[in-house]
């Protein structure tokens, strides 16, 4: 019952900021061509629902973000942790790490669609490096960031590499991991958007910058809508309580 | 020990370290150059051919060309300026926004959802309707980066405002400071880690958008300057972008916001000194 009423709350403003566009649209009757009613995005999304281009597009588009991230994180863990192991190497890779993690994601883009051509590959690479060079550069932070004592010892204590490895530093630059993939995936999220404006013929990019051509606002208003609530679910629903039960398990920030 | 890695220790890697030591700018220098020789060997092995992996020369002579022929230094002045103004603004408009939001309960309840809705939809998603709205300009970028640089710092602030214990405003006030005097000077310094962390993600985010916005609205700026080598099938020159934007962006993260931040964590006792 608390949890239906604070959902209430959260979406009231929401609702109101519909009523006021409503409201608003109607009342200075604004050219369709500049803003949509509201009306006319809701049947542009019950059109595109109804003839299966919305699953087509939002399907695309889930799809390369996945490819790309998953690939990204496989590679990207066991590089930032074997790094991070030894202090002297990791204070040497970490000036490059943070180089292609600052470049990361969209300035990518149009070397991508040279190399791989406009399609999948481009905008799955462009994901990939976004997720990739953070999620590394944050893992060998994480890992280079444990004390030395408890490493110590827990190889006095006996522990093995692979003991080490999954008691000691995996935990340990846990935090740091999950914080890399929130902001990897924010950049991945942007370029993803930008390079399927720019580089294919499907995915919600795609389906904004195509209704511009044809001035179809209620199109592009739809997708926009779309697009934030995507996100909105993937962060709120799968990395925030990710990163606060990392967070709290181990004793960054107390529960709440 | 065996005897290469202890040559290596003892010839390259100890007089390395001590370099480092003493001059901490290397550390930041010399880890690229077995990158740039790395990367020299690939493209003189011509593994790729040379016109999609050229090697880091043409690169640097095409530096100088584009500098010679006044092209780079513009651009470049014409993508910080666009980042600059937009990141003013987005401060300007942020902040405060933060603290009406922070401080207010009925003002956070109402705006809060929005924000977060708003700060989900993403700067580069409103490029097709800007597009219409402002047609392929100068509004158009400076109202994505504005967009990008405002959300971290409102959302920051918001935090920041609300970590600050309501014992400290109880405190100042029954002291008998003013509320305008309780915002500057216990909510403001409390919030600044925030804040400056909001900065530094924001502009984090703003300058991609800056370069999506000057591939796709392209009149000109670097990302102009990379997507019309790609036009042209130029692939020196987009590296020399990529190059150049990775320089900028790390002098400006490195040694610029990363200080910032740090400073402010010290200074408010949110990190111990090492």
């Amino acid at each position: 019952m608390r949890r239906l009423a604070s959902a209430a709350v959260f979406l009231l403003p929401l609702i109101v900021l519909v009523l006021l566009w409503a409201i608003v649209v109607r009342a200075f009757d604004v050219n369709p061509r500049l803003f949509p009613d509201v009306m006319s995005v809701a049947g542009a999304g019950l059109e595109s629902l109804l003839d299966g281009t919305l699953v087509q597009h939002v399907a695309a588009s889930m799809w390369r973000v996945f490819v790309g991230t998953v690939l990204a994180l496989i590679v990207a863990i066991p590089m930032g942790v074997a790094m991070g192991v030894s202090p002297g190497v990791s204070s040497f890779f970490t000036p490059i790490f943070r180089f292609f993690s600052v470049l990361a994601g969209i300035a990518w883009i149009p070397i991508a669609t040279l190399w791989f051509g406009y399609g999948f590959g481009a905008i799955v690479f462009v994901i990939f490096n976004a997720v990739f060079f953070v999620v590394a550069y944050n893992t060998l932070l994480g890992v280079a960031s444990i004390p030395m004592a408890l490493r110590h010892a827990a190889a006095s204590l006996g522990a093995g590499p692979w003991q080490m490895l999954t008691q000691v530093l995996l935990p340990g630059a846990l935090p740091n991991i999950v914080t890399g993939v929130r902001t990897g995936l924010g950049f991945a999220w942007r370029g993803l958007i930008a390079a399927e404006m720019i580089a294919t013929n499907v995915g919600l990019g795609y389906m904004l910058f195509v209704a511009r051509d044809f001035y179809r606002t209620e199109v592009i208003v739809f997708g926009m809508i779309v697009i934030g609530t995507l996100w909105l679910l993937i962060d709120r629903l799968l990395l925030v309580p990710l990163e606060r039960a990392t967070m709290e398990r181990w004793g960054m920030v107390r529960a709440a | 020990m065996n005897p290469a890695l202890r040559l290596w220790n003892l010839r390259v890697w100890g007089p390395y370290m001590r370099a480092t030591a003493r001059w901490p700018v290397l550390r930041s220098i010399v880890p690229f150059l077995p990158l740039l020789a790395l990367w020299w060997a690939v493209a003189n092995a011509e593994i790729f051919p040379r016109a999609f992996f050229p090697g880091p020369s043409e690169v640097v002579s095409s530096f100088f060309t584009l500098m010679y022929k006044g092209i780079l230094p513009e651009y470049l002045a014409d993508s910080v300026t666009r980042l600059v103004v937009g990141a003013a603004a987005g401060v300007a408009l942020g902040i405060p926004l933060g603290l009406l939001v922070g401080l207010s309960q009925r003002a956070h309840t109402a705006l809060w959802p929005i924000l977060l809705f708003f700060q989900a939809i993403g700067d580069i998603a409103w490029l097709p309707i800007l597009l219409i709205w402002f047609g392929f300009g100068l509004t158009t970028m400076t109202f994505v980066i504005v967009y990008t640089v405002l959300f971290p710092i409102v959302l920051n602030t918001v935090l920041g405002v609300r970590s600050i214990p309501l014992d400290l405003h109880r405190a100042a006030r029954s002291l008998g400071a003013s509320r305008a005097r309780v915002v500057w000077e216990v909510v403001l310094p409390g919030a600044m880690p925030n804040i400056i962390t909001g900065l530094r993600n924001g502009l984090g985010y703003g300058w991609r958008a800056l370069i999506a916005a000057e591939i796709i609205v392209g009149t000109s700026g670097i990302g102009f300057l990379m997507f019309d080598a790609r036009r042209a099938g130029s692939v020196v020159e987009i590296m020399l972008g990529m190059i150049v934007l990775g320089v900028l962006w790390y002098i400006v993260d490195a040694w610029v916001l990363a200080p910032i931040e740090r400073a402010t964590g010290q200074r408010w006792g949110m990190v111990q000194r090492q």
